[in-house]
């Protein structure tokens, strides 16, 4: 029964051999590859894995020439010689297809590559700082060369450990003059905002993509994850490429390998090193008497250029705990490496500050969040939260001088930015006084950060 | 269409076995694929096959057969396709072993493709697919040359 009426097996095979035709493709190529795997298809242009007749590997890009309006003498890739780039082989083209062979790099995908090695911050920046090298080569051309596409799976690391750029199907040489992109190109999360359309894309949408894949080889992910540590150095360098003004960003690609090269844990370390030398040289200054000036140069938060040479952050926030630890007779800072959490943020608000328990834990139940004199916080935050650095400030501006965040405060506002607007007014005030230097991680904030904060705090209400 | 009832009930009983849905999508995310030999050990216990028959099925030389079930060799992209033929594996059970193998699937745009995955539907032997695809003048699996 199932059989009856079917087709036989040669029948149906020549009837799916039939749907494929070597016409379509321009006179020669067929001849010339077999076409072998898929690697890609999309809007207009499909990438091919071929074979020639000696068995070895090419890539060939088919452009629909229906949706593209590209001349073979368009491929940027002409004239161009790196190993760590494609090489351009040949070209054939009838009316309806552009096809252009390239040769095949071997390697697998960066964050494969890190995934399979483990390979630490400082692993990842060396393959970034290759990364920069080759990009250096196509940037500094009389011409610029801008990939556009950058993003883990066209990064490879070939089997000698090198670094190869692929997938030049967008890219383009800057033309000075051209105010916008006509197209949409690239991959949206590794796009720079003015890929979208806001203005030309020139060299900085290459390092934009480039701050995203390292924020992607640290964190997995090419979002912003406020829950992943990034370490800080690395992080300037991720936050300084992704700029959304192209004007904040980087210029020039050889100034974010010297980031790179900059903040190299190890270098690092050395730096650090000195630093602790500088401190015990400090110290014996404080053993002579100098302890105010010590004082001053570790406290003062004020701008007047007094910002704190040869004490770095670690030594602020062991300070600032000590200090807490003292003024309030309090142990809730012990480890100050962990991450402080809501319930730690309340518990010093109510033990050092004598807030009273309702006041601190009540908050309103429907409907924005809003100032009010009957609980601290305006937002219903559970105990085990992590506490991010802006409702630490909040709390430490407001426990001060709650007038400080009061709903007229917000009104001078330029910008809304989604944020709570009391936590805004505190952030800028504190910004404005020196609170929140040195702890300059944007996100979640350890118990030590939360005691330089607070320390910061009491000292500029001190102070005025 | 049996095995692919065994299958289904497989997840299915993983699912529920799982602490949470989290930790049984995890499984299924890219970065905790199972090797490609243990998918491969896998299957073949789950169809109770004896490797040898899955390596002779498959058209594979014996010791590179052994080599890359025991992880040792990795497979090329028509080692995998082969290795699918010698499990009996339909289309879409192909797909699941490219793509543990971390190898592009088989794409309905490449002619080559189109011959292996109807066979693969018909249910055919590593036998009739080569002599299908050398019927069309495409390259066999396992890189024979046409002549």
């Amino acid at each position: 029964m199932p059989n009856m009426g079917r087709p036989s097996f040669s029948e149906s095979l020549d009837a799916v051999l039939a749907a494929y035709d070597n016409d379509k493709y321009p006179p020669g190529f067929a001849g010339e590859y077999d076409i072998m795997e898929c690697l890609g298809e999309g809007r207009g242009v499909d990438t091919f894995l071929v074979t020639n007749k000696q068995g070895e590997r090419f890539v060939a890009k088919c452009y629909d020439l229906s949706v593209w309006d590209i001349d073979d003498k368009d491929d940027v890739l002409e004239g161009l010689d790196h190993p760590s780039l494609p090489r351009r082989v040949a070209s054939y083209k009838d009316k309806n297809m552009l096809v252009v062979v390239r040769t095949y790099l071997e390697g697998e995908p960066i964050d494969v590559h890190v995934r399979h090695n483990s390979l630490d911050e400082q692993g990842i920046a060396t393959l970034c700082v290759s990364l920069c090298d080759v990009l250096a080569y196509l940037h500094h051309r009389a011409e610029p060369i801008i990939h556009r596409d950058i993003k883990p799976q066209n990064v490879l690391v070939q089997p000698n450990g090198s670094v190869a750029l692929i997938d030049f199907d967008i890219a383009r040489t800057y033309h000075v003059g051209n105010e916008t992109d006509t197209r949409f190109f690239g991959t949206i999360a590794y796009a720079p905002p003015e890929q979208y359309g806001f203005a030309q894309t020139d060299v900085r949408a290459d390092i934009y993509a480039l701050g995203v894949l390292l924020r992607c080889l640290l964190t997995g992910s090419p979002r912003q994850n406020h829950n992943v540590r990034v370490y800080a150095p690395l992080q300037r360098i991720i936050n300084k490429c992704t700029a959304f003004d192209p004007n904040k960003r980087y210029t020039d690609i050889d100034q974010v390998r010297a980031a790179l090269l900059a903040a190299n844990p190890r270098r690092r370390a050395l730096r650090i090193a000195g630093v602790a030398t500088a401190s015990i040289l400090a110290f014996a200054l404080v053993v002579l008497g100098c302890v105010k000036a010590y004082e001053a140069a570790t406290w003062s938060p004020f701008g007047s250029g007094a910002a704190p040479a040869v004490v770095n952050d670690e030594q602020r926030i062991a300070e600032a705990v000590q200090y807490m630890k003292e003024t309030y007779n309090t142990d809730l800072f012990g480890s100050p490496d962990d991450l402080a959490t809501v319930g730690f943020l309340r518990q010093v608000l109510i033990d050092c500050y004598g807030l009273d328990h309702d006041y601190v834990y009540n908050h309103q139940e429907e409907g924005l969040p809003v100032e009010s004199d009957e609980y601290f916080m305006p937002w219903g935050w559970e105990d085990n939260q992590n506490v991010r650095r802006d409702t630490a400030v909040y709390a430490a501006v407001k426990v001060h001088d709650p007038s400080l965040v009061a709903e007229d405060q917000w009104s001078k506002l330029t910008d809304d930015n989604g944020e709570y607007p009391g936590s805004r007014v505190a952030v800028l005030y504190a910004q404005e006084t020196g609170i929140v230097e040195g702890a300059n991680r944007p996100f979640d904030v350890t118990k030590g950060e939360v005691a330089l904060i607070f320390a910061n705090a009491d000292r500029v209400f001190t102070d005025s | 269409m049996v095995q692919k009832d065994i299958s289904t009930r497989e997840l299915w009983a993983r699912l529920f076995k799982a602490a949470d849905v989290k930790e049984f999508l995890g499984e299924c995310d890219e970065h905790s694929l199972p090797t490609f030999a243990d998918y491969v050990l896998q299957l073949a216990d789950e169809r109770g096959m004896r490797h040898e028959a899955i390596i002779n099925a498959a058209g594979i030389e014996r010791t590179f057969g052994y080599r890359l079930l025991n992880g040792t060799r990795n497979p090329s992209r028509d080692t995998v396709i082969q290795m699918a033929f010698g499990l009996g594996l339909d289309c879409d059970q192909t797909q699941q072993l490219l793509k543990v193998a971390r190898m592009s699937a088989l794409h309905p745009k490449v002619k080559r493709d189109a011959v292996i995955a109807f066979c693969l539907h018909e249910g055919l032997s590593l036998m009739d697919v080569q002599q299908a695809l050398y019927g069309a003048g495409l390259p066999l699996l396992g890189g024979v040359r046409r002549a």
